[in-house]
């Protein structure tokens, strides 16, 4: 029949309207939905497309700056460069010299670095970009390249000179050409041990091949580069490589993957590709959670409504894509938005993290997938949310017409009550508000698992702050004691001691040994710092890894805990310590393994080090002196007095590396911040959404007690009680999952440079805990005032004819 | 069942339980002006027994919330339980609810979560009466399923309730929206026996709204209501007992 199909068209028609009616009386709650759907799909463009982008800024600077697949140190360089020349699969081979050399700029002597790079021209393995000034040239044999770390901190600009120590300690002066930017010093790692550096401990100097020969007392290069075909990775390649250099007696062979920098970079960049999916899922959850509160209520509310449409022949199908209208407008527009705003944010993230570690590549794109994605995520996020509550909806009985109002909804005694009885003596308004949670189990759950998921954003990414910033304490204050080191140019005598001894404000004075060391055990290999102690050492903490303290044994070494995974040695099995210039070195024993947040590094008692120590006849065995200040000292004061001690080759403060980190971290909390604003605005949308449905649910009981004489701010407390406890339920298990998840996340980050389990301050926990009451309290204010405006007359009207 | 005593009637102030004056309520503004109530003039004697009848949309639900004090007058005068309501503010309306009226829905309005008593200690604690509450449950005779909840009562069971619960603050006026509109004949009767048992008891005034003339025959005075005026007013000298209504 002609009409019936137009009947249908205009039923359709009628249906739509109704939904725009019924979303526009409802809009602040639709509006709270989109919200969290834009925020997640947000969250996700933005971190998923910056990590994206990042991991394109690093690939391209990779083969722009053709950074080597692999770094061979030590052995017979000639023969590794001709086998590595000829191999299959290189692109480009360099043959270099690195040599850790102390320099001195101004007052500041530090522990420096000097790499050789070809003259003729940018080398072709690891070149530079150079930011200011120029590149090296034949002319300028006492010109270098400043590492831009470096010569960002200390002021250094094209024609300032610096003082480097040679070899033998002798001072050399050279003048900067210009500030490189290095694939390789992306970040300032000095290795795998010191992967956190303050500049004025460490910096990077690039200088004339023949100058670096010349300052490292070498005759040749020390050092291979190798670039692959492309830049790509081939184990096998890798697996040959490694063999001949291994032949050729290479002290250390490292893969780009090992490389310090990259390998700290492509941590944080693969946290980053974890929190990009994980943190926006928690949004969507959110956004679910809500979207089916709020239309398991509007369904509920119009039961009768949708019987008379079904007893009118509108089918089950109709209503049922009706429903899900809701859910597909709602999450629809958040996605598109969201996706949207994130494209735009992505690259303004990356700018601002490449900007941020002076990564001179930065690769945004557009990526439409990405787009594309939000916005089903958005969408189906809405369509799942709305789901349950259309199919319900579908379900209603054309019978439900008849009924003017539903049946009334059982009560109960609440769980409460039944494990407090005394709770029962409680005045009956109070009791009231604790059934309420049975009442609707749903948006009780739904209301604590937003708490939940606000709290695990919150945790996990306050939890990575405060991890970083306790253990970096807890290894500048609890492991290691000295307030500084001080490197000498070569081994330190008596006289060295009691001159550091004697200067004012020096508490205390230690000799210590700094050895670079290959331990190797069942072929395998790695390259750390041997450090040399007194066995009573107050300098150092050796914590277990098991708990407790320990202290140097007489003979054998005590490790970290990552050697375990490194080389696969355990307690009581031996390795060996191979050091250049230290024939095939000696076998020693693992006594046990120490706990430390950074590096992996080998101790042993400085009189067991002989083998390894720079010169014999020394105080000791040692090369450098470990200091701790008398209390109140001057920091800039002691780094003056101490850095001009005869022999003094470089100053190391414990507290710069603090302040540094510190100050790295400060973009994070910026970041924790923003995680607090899009965790509290969750939390805000989910308890605003259940407490709008909760008050919706009660108007006539509501307005029932008004009318019958019950002031409107005794109820405002009640439901203020009411979202409070719903809050409160949500808390003790937020904060649980929160640091659960907190500790996942930080547990993926292990390695040999860090060892990162998660510390979490009892003030995080706290404080995250206020923060999402106080945004209970907040996304109350507007359920509250329109309770305080609900209109008595209308609504008893509305029931009683 | 207790006789009754026709009331006196007479115009002695103090006996006034409800007093109005050209009180009048209107809705919205301009072309959608509804003007519900329209100058009414009212007095009602304290202890007396009255139902108000109209056809749906004559004003009865107003002028009733009027009376209430749930709603303020536009214009007019209303005094109340000796109370002038046209000058108090909401918050002063909410303690004059609390304190004078009791009230009676046709749907009940009982908090499905709260059991019948305690759905009657909740307005007995408003006036600091919690104890009061059982009484009352007694006096309705639910004694015995006062802790069930409302979803396991009855819809007469439930009204006994909700009388219970506006007796529950000692109120001197019992004001019933159309009381028994959601109860069979039978239940209704009952309830409505119940209501003047209970206001004698207490000489307690009693205001119902009702579309449905067989409940006028139980009221010592009848009040017809269209378009927001009262149109009649009769006496009844031989108020029927509610157990004898038919409809
Ligand atoms: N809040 C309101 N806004 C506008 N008109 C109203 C409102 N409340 C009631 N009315 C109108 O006032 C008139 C009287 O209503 P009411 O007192 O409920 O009548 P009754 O109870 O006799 O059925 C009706 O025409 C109704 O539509
Ligand atoms: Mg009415």
């Amino acid at each position: 029949m002609p009409t019936s199909s137009s009947g249908r068209r205009i039923g359709v028609r009628v249906l739509r309207l109704k939904l725009r009616r019924d979303m526009r009386r409802q809009r602040s709650q639709f509006l709270a939905i989109g919200v969290t759907i834009f925020l997640g799909v947000v969250l996700f463009g933005a971190s998923y497309d910056a990590y994206r982008n990042l991991d394109a800024s690093y690939q391209r600077a990779f083969t722009e700056y053709r950074f080597a697949n692999l770094t061979i140190t030590g052995g017979d360089t000639g023969t590794i460069a001709a086998k590595a020349r000829v191999a299959d699969g290189v692109e480009a081979v360099e043959a270099r010299t690195q040599a850790d050399l102390p320099f001195q700029t101004g007052d500041t002597k530090l522990l420096g670095r000097v790499v050789g790079l070809p003259v003729a021209g940018q080398p072709a393995v690891n070149r530079v970009d150079v930011e200011a000034g120029d590149y090296l040239s034949p002319g300028r044999p006492d010109g270098v390249l400043v590492e831009q770390h470096t010569a960002e901190h200390f002021d250094l600009s094209p024609g300032d000179s610096l003082t480097v120590l040679d070899q033998s300690g002798a001072p050399h002066r050279v003048t900067s050409v210009g500030t490189a930017a290095s694939v390789e010093y992306f970040w300032p790692a000095r290795s795998r041990q010191q992967v956190i550096t303050s500049p004025d401990d460490f910096g990077v100097l690039f200088a004339p091949e023949e100058t670096a020969r010349e300052l490292a007392g070498v005759g040749g290069p020390n050092q291979v580069v190798v670039y692959y075909d492309g830049g790509r990775e081939n184990a096998a390649l890798t697996e040959r490589l490694t063999r001949d250099a291994g032949r050729a007696g290479a002290a250390d062979v490292m893969t780009r993957a090992r490389q310090p920098s990259n390998s700290a970079l492509q941590e944080d960049v693969s946290g980053f590709e974890e929190l990009a999916i994980m943190f926006p899922l928690l949004f969507l959850t959110a956004a679910a959670l809500a979207t089916a509160v709020l239309m398991r209520r509007l369904v509920d509310a119009q039961r009768p409504t949708i019987g008379m449409l079904r007893a009118a022949g509108f089918s089950r199908g109709q209503l049922l894509r009706h429903y899900l209208g809701f859910g597909l407008v709602a999450g629809g527009l958040g996605g598109l938005v969201g996706g949207v705003v994130g494209l735009l944010l992505a690259g303004q993230v990356t700018d601002v993290y490449t900007g941020e570690l002076s990564i001179p590549v930065t690769v945004t794109e557009l990526r439409p997938a990405t787009l594309v994605t939000g916005i089903a995520f958005g969408i189906v996020t809405g369509l799942i949310a709305a789901g349950l509550p259309a199919w319900g909806a579908s379900k209603v009985p054309p019978a439900e017409a008849m009924r003017s109002f539903g049946p009334a909804s059982g009560g109960s005694i609440s769980l409460f009550e039944r494990i407090l009885p005394p709770l029962k003596r409680l005045p009956a308004r109070w009791r009231m508000t604790l059934r309420s949670f049975g009442r609707n189990r749903r948006r009780t759950f739904s209301t604590a698992l937003g708490v939940v998921l606000a709290l695990v954003l919150i945790l996990v990414s306050w939890g990575m702050v405060d991890t970083v910033q306790t253990l970096v304490n807890q290894q500048f204050d609890e492991i290691e004691r000295q307030d500084a080191e001080l490197y000498y140019q070569a081994a330190i005598g008596p006289a060295d001691l009691d001159a550091v001894r004697g200067t004012d404000g020096v508490a205390r004075a230690e000799p210590a040994l700094n050895a670079e060391v290959t331990l190797s055990a069942g072929g395998r290999r790695y390259q750390t710092s041997l450090v040399g102690l007194r066995r009573d050492t107050q300098m150092h903490e050796f914590l277990l890894a098991g708990g407790g303290t320990t202290t140097l044994p007489a003979q054998g070494l005590l490790t970290g805990e990552a050697l375990d995974s490194e080389l696969g040695v355990s307690v009581g099995d031996t390795v060996r310590v191979t050091a250049p210039g230290a024939g095939s070195g000696r076998e020693e024993t693992v006594r046990d393994f120490v706990s430390e947040p950074l590096g992996t590094l080998a101790y042993t008692a400085l009189d067991n080090a002989a083998p390894f120590a720079p010169a014999a006849g020394a105080e000791g065995n040692a090369n450098s002196a470990l200091v701790r200040f008398e209390p109140g000292a001057d920091r800039d004061e002691m780094r003056r007095r101490l850095s001009s001690l005869p022999g003094v080759a470089a100053y190391e403060d414990s507290q710069a590396i603090k302040t540094a980190v510190d100050q790295y971290l400060g973009l994070f909390y910026a970041f924790v911040g923003v995680m607090l604003v899009f965790g509290g605005a969750m939390a805000f949308a989910l308890i605003f959404n259940s407490m709008s449905s909760s008050i919706s649910e009660r108007r006539v009981e509501m307005a029932t007690l008004r009318a019958s004489g019950a002031p409107a701010p005794m109820l405002a407390r009640l439901v203020r009680a009411e979202n409070l406890i719903n809050v409160a339920i949500g808390i003790v298990p937020g904060l649980i999952v929160g640091y659960a998840a907190a500790a996942g996340f930080m547990a993926s980050f292990g390695s040999d440079q860090f060892n990162f389990d998660l510390q979490m301050r009892g003030s995080t926990l706290v404080l995250s805990a206020v923060a999402i009451v106080i945004v209970a309290l907040i996304s109350q204010i507007p359920g509250l005032r329109a309770l305080r405006r609900i209109n008595v007359a209308t609504i008893i009207r509305e029931r009683s004819g | 069942m207790v006789d009754m005593v026709p009331r006196m009637v007479g115009n002695d102030a103090e006996r006034l339980a409800i007093r109005t004056r050209g009180l009048t309520k209107t809705y919205g503004e301009g072309a959608a002006e509804v003007r519900a109530v329209r100058g009414v003039d009212l007095e009602i004697e304290a202890g007396s027994f009255v139902v108000m009848l109209g056809p749906s949309g004559s004003g009865k639900t107003t002028l009733l919330n009027l009376i209430a004090g749930i709603e303020p007058p536009s214009a007019g005068e209303i005094r109340v339980d000796g109370v002038d309501l046209a000058g108090l503010d909401e918050e002063q309306r909410t303690r004059f609810r609390r304190n004078s009226v009791g009230l009676i829905f046709q749907f009940f309005n009982l908090i499905p979560t709260l059991t019948g008593s305690e759905n009657v200690e909740l307005i007995a604690e408003l006036t600091g009466g919690g104890e009061r509450a059982s009484e009352m449950v007694g006096r309705v005779g639910l004694a015995e399923r006062g802790d069930h909840f409302p979803a396991q009562l009855s819809g007469g069971e439930q009204q006994r309730i909700a009388v219970a619960r506006a007796l529950a603050g000692a109120p001197h006026l019992l004001l019933g929206d159309e009381p028994t509109g959601a109860l069979d004949l039978d239940t209704g009767r009952k309830v409505l026996a119940l209501l003047r048992e209970v206001a004698v008891e207490r000489d307690q005034t009693v205001v119902l709204v009702t579309h449905n003339a067989v409940i006028a025959r139980m009221a010592d005075r009848v009040l017809g209501m269209r378009d927001g005026r009262i149109v009649s007013d009769e006496l009844n000298p031989e108020p029927v007992d509610a157990d004898q209504l038919e409809w």
